[in-house]
């Protein structure tokens, strides 16, 4: 192992709520190293930012429903951050999508929306998802009256003639249509063919063969693959060319739109002068009494150690493999081993039969104080779906909770290293 | 109402019932089977896939021993692509008695088991995972079976010999005139209609339910004592070779690899409903344990899905309820003229899956005299479609298939490697919208992802075939996610529970399936009790 590497904070996890923890970190000054086993959610989730789209009916307004669970759910993380947080964090947010001072890191890539209304998109499979702030390639699916869903028989991923059929059922008036697309392999995925989308002249090609089999009147839902360098420039381009309003829909991963929301985040981070080392997954810790004193990771060609005053834990739940639940039946903190709230009894059922219904494990996460501070380790702040309380991919909470809980744990950690710093002067 | 006629009614789309219209077919008769649900939904489907060598029987059990011996040599030229021959270890293991070693090798020689002992060393070279602790190793020619395939192979064939299967229709009636069965009246799952089948002989080969269909018949005192067990199927085969504890039969003494996984099994616990599938908690434990002892680590591996079958042990006057195991596995055949005084009415029951050919052969003999034209079984010789040419099924088959046209298959199903224009195939040629049907048929979603990226692509591909309707499709999606789940929530831990985890995104965070428009009460689906009746 090489000597110990010290920094301000130490942030564990590349999903939205790491790099959004890492990036303002940064920003506030301090120097920051994001620690990650591999690219986090973003790869996998629509690439929007969904505050709280169910509780458990339909949520119009995310702002007022959100007061509404503050208050009915004080074990929920947006009870422990409040709904004000939540404005201030997608405040941000678009800033970084719009650059700041820099150059817009997807150049005139837009996200559109705000806490007042739910944007109801439509699914690959035909269903209307509710999202507060959404990605302005996927906008125009929201309010559609009368859509051409497009697709090909060449992405096994998306079915358009389903998504219609289902649309039409929700009352619009949708058709779906397969377009020919020459792959160069049958398993081609969103990602190959969003690089097409890339090329201008395939676009113009693949444009004017569409804009034969529109009505006049109809919008155009594409799965999610407009552009994997410049979105912006494909989708307006191609609206231009089809005369038309073109959104977005999010399919199967690996997500387009969520590369693109990773890309803004570790854009930010960067540009503030934060660390981001992927493929380092930590494998130990030190501790100093009450407090982490330093992590190790292992990645290829050699480990190494980390040592901060501050960690945040953005390293998510059972899914990224960070929380477990072993074959005998015991949950961990894999990477602190930290404690966790959530977890059901001994004898107490662990899943229930009905897919549908919630599960008793839903609701794990590291155990936290008001603060985000770990309960099991004084300089440890939690954040993103690592945290207990709530059932992020069933409410849709998900991005709401990283991004407000990211900036309340830098806000945190600038706020006390200032406090130290002013009390040391 | 419309009606059929035939000469033999078949209830009970399992192995044996499947069995019994391949045989009568073959022997000419003109043939209708019928189940309440999809064939080899019930026991057959759900058993750990071992095509038994005999041994686990020799010593316990010499007569059964003896038939799986004959069966399984039959079967592996009869039904050779069904077939994967992995051959099996008796192993002794710090575990078990290590004197029972003696007693099952004489039991072997005494009942025509191919048995060779080998050094265990040599054992731990072919499966390295194998507890190092083993003491003795037997050889024996066991075989796993691919009970799908057997089945819809043995349904095909016959309905090209005129037979009509039909799957989806349940028994409502049983008709009797005077002291002489004439048939039944079924119920489609599908349409709800309903259909008279007149018959001169009905077969009653509904295994665990075979009592039921007794009492529908009027005729008393045909006990069947299910013998509920749970299996679990693990994501890879951690061992390529059938491995039995050498021990008298017990609880989670088989590993059965199995296309790409291998299955763990069983428990046997006496239970009153042959419908019982719950899952005790205690008893994945305990397989779990057992496995470790065969192979250490085995709860580092991931497992995919658990399920229970039961058993259909006929009731032996010696037998207690508590001791299933202890019950002959013998088949019955109840000639229920001889029995009862009731004509054209035949019950077989009992047994095990290996026997199965042999099962229908006595069944369709004693059925043939009563129909008096006494023709012979030719199922001892007569390949299955798909198995003519005797080759048995090597593990990389679909790979090689694949790897022939990467550029130009579209891949469905990468777990399994199911391509596009099969999917499609077994689609169209089901005339099924129940997702699980065509898992059954072509292993769809059986693999470590269980469906996660497979299962939207299906539903997309079943709605664009035959116009399907949204609220259909939508339906067979949410039915085969439901489905799924009481398979896999008792074994939920380590990595599938992440695989899980994914899959609730994908589904219910990317797609939003719970809030389809049509997700209501509108598209619950008719209950299985009621299905059942």
């Amino acid at each position: 192992m090489r000597g110990e590497l010290h920094y301000d904070a130490v942030v564990i996890g590349a999903g939205t709520a790491g790099l959004v923890a890492g990036a303002r970190l940064a920003e506030g000054g301090a120097r920051v190293c994001v620690l990650a086993k591999g690219v986090g959610s973003t790869h996998l989730a629509p690439g929007t930012i969904d505050v709280l789209g169910y509780a458990p009916q339909l949520v119009t307004s995310p702002a007022q429903a959100l007061d509404e669970l503050i208050a009915a759910r004080p074990d929920h993380p947006y009870a422990l951050l409040g709904s004000q947080a939540v404005a201030e964090a997608m405040h941000w947010f678009r800033a970084r999508v719009e650059g700041g001072p820099h150059p817009p890191p997807l150049p005139g890539y837009q996200y559109v929306g705000d806490l007042e209304r739910n944007r109801l998109l439509p699914t690959a499979v035909g269903a209307l998802r509710p999202s507060a702030l959404v990605p302005e390639t996927m906008a125009a699916g929201d309010g559609a009256t009368s859509v051409c869903i497009v697709g090909s028989r060449s992405l096994r991923d998306f079915h358009p003639a389903l998504c219609a059929a289902n649309l039409r059922l929700a009352g619009i008036e949708a058709r779906g249509v397969d377009m020919e697309i020459e792959v160069s392999r049958a398993d081609e995925n969103a990602l190959g063919l969003a690089r097409r989308f890339d090329d201008p002249a395939w676009r113009a090609d693949f444009a004017a063969r569409l804009a034969l089999k529109l009505g006049a009147d109809e919008r155009v839902g594409l799965p999610a693959m407009l552009g994997a360098r410049d979105p912006h420039g494909a989708w307006t381009d191609l609206e231009q060319r089809l005369g038309r309003p073109v959104f977005e829909i999010p399919t199967l991963p690996p997500s387009v739109p969520g590369m693109r929301l990773y890309e803004i985040l570790r854009t930010a981070l960067r540009r503030a002068g934060g660390r981001l080392v992927l493929g380092a997954e930590v494998i130990d810790f030190e501790r100093d009494g009450t407090r982490v004193a330093s992590v190790a990771t292992h990645a290829a060609g050699h480990d190494a150690r980390y040592a901060a005053p501050w960690f945040v834990l953005a390293a998510g739940s059972f899914s990224s493999g960070a929380i477990e639940l072993d074959s005998g039946w015991a949950t961990h903190d894999r990477v602190l081993d930290l404690p966790l709230r959530g977890v059901p009894e001994a004898g107490e059922p662990r899943f229930v039969g009905d897919y549908l219904a919630e599960q008793p494990m839903a609701r794990v996460g590291i155990a936290v104080d008001a603060g985000l501070r770990s309960e099991g380790a004084d300089n440890v702040l939690v954040v993103g779906a690592a945290l207990p309380g709530a059932v992020s991919w069933r409410e849709l909470s998900g991005e709401g909770i990283a991004l407000a809980s990211g900036s309340r744990a830098a806000q945190h950690v600038i706020a006390e290293a200032g406090a130290s710093t002013g009390a040391a002067a | 109402m419309a009606t059929l006629t035939a000469d033999v009614l078949v209830i009970g789309g399992g192995a044996t019932g499947s069995g019994v219209a391949w045989d009568a077919a073959l022997r000419g008769y003109d043939v209708v089977l019928v189940d309440r649900f999809d064939l080899a939904e019930g026991t057959s489907g759900r058993f750990h896939g071992l095509l038994h060598s005999g041994g686990r029987y020799a010593v316990k059990d010499p007569d059964a021993a003896r038939e799986c011996v004959h069966e399984n040599r039959i079967l592996r030229n009869v039904a050779s692509d069904c077939i994967e021959d992995i051959g099996g270890f008796f192993v002794t293991t710090p575990f078990d008695d290590p004197a029972y070693a003696d007693t099952f090798a004489k039991g072997c020689r005494d009942t025509g088991v191919d048995c060779e002992e080998i050094d265990p060393a040599v054992a731990l070279r072919e499966e390295p995972r194998l507890n190092p602790g083993i003491s003795r190793v037997f050889r024996v020619p066991d075989a796993n079976i691919d009970v799908w395939k057997t089945v819809w192979a043995m349904a095909r064939g016959a309905q090209q010999r005129g037979a009509r299967i039909l799957p989806y229709h349940a028994v409502v009636g049983i008709h009797r005139g005077g002291d002489v069965v004439t048939g039944a009246r079924v119920r489609s799952a599908l349409t709800g209609e309903e259909l008279d089948i007149e018959a001169r002989v009905t077969v009653n080969a509904s295994g665990a339910w075979a009592g039921l269909l007794a009492d529908m018949a009027g005729i008393e005192g045909v006990r069947v004592l299910p013998g509920r067990g749970i299996m679990i199927a693990m994501n890879h085969r951690l061992v390529n070779t059938c491995i039995n504890r050498c021990q008298m039969p017990t609880d989670g003494d088989i590993i059965v690899p199995m296309r790409t996984v291998c299955i763990i099994g069983t428990t046997d616990e006496h239970t009153d409903d042959p419908d019982d599938h719950h899952v005790p908690p205690p008893e994945v434990d305990q397989m779990l344990d057992d496995g470790e002892k065969l192979v250490p680590g085995f709860r580092q591996a991931r497992a995919l899905r658990v399920w229970t079958g039961v058993r259909p042990l006929f009731e032996d006057a010696k037998a207690s309820d508590t001791q299933t195991r202890d019950v002959t596995r013998a088949h019955a055949l109840l000639d229920h003229a001889e029995r009862d005084g009731v004509k054209g009415f035949v019950t077989i029951t009992g047994g095990k899956l290996t026997t199965f050919r042999l099962m229908a052969e006595d069944t369709m003999t004693a059925v043939s005299k009563h129909l008096g034209d006494e023709r012979p079984c030719t199922t001892k010789t007569e390949p299955l479609p798909g198995s003519e040419d005797g080759a048995t099924y090597m593990l990389g088959e679909r790979l090689e298939r694949k790897e022939q046209n990467l550029a130009d298959q579209q891949v469905i199903c990468e777990c399994e490697l199911v391509p596009r224009w099969k999917v499609e195939e077994a689609m169209r040629r089901r005339a099924t919208t129940n997702l699980d049907d065509i898992r059954r048929l072509l292993r769809l979603a059986m693999g470590p992802c269980q469906g996660g990226f497979c299962i939207y692509r299906a539903a997309g591909i079943l709605h664009g075939l035959d116009g399907l309707s949204a609220e259909q499709t939508d339906r067979s999606l949410l039915d085969f996610l439901k489905e799924r789940w009481k398979g896999t929530w008792p074994i939920l831990y380590g990595d599938q529970l992440r695989q899980a985890r994914l899959d609730d995104w994908i589904f219910q965070g990317v797609l939003d399936v719970e809030h389809l428009p049509a997700s209501d009460a509108a598209i619950t689906p008719p209950a299985r009790e009621e299905l059942a009746s």
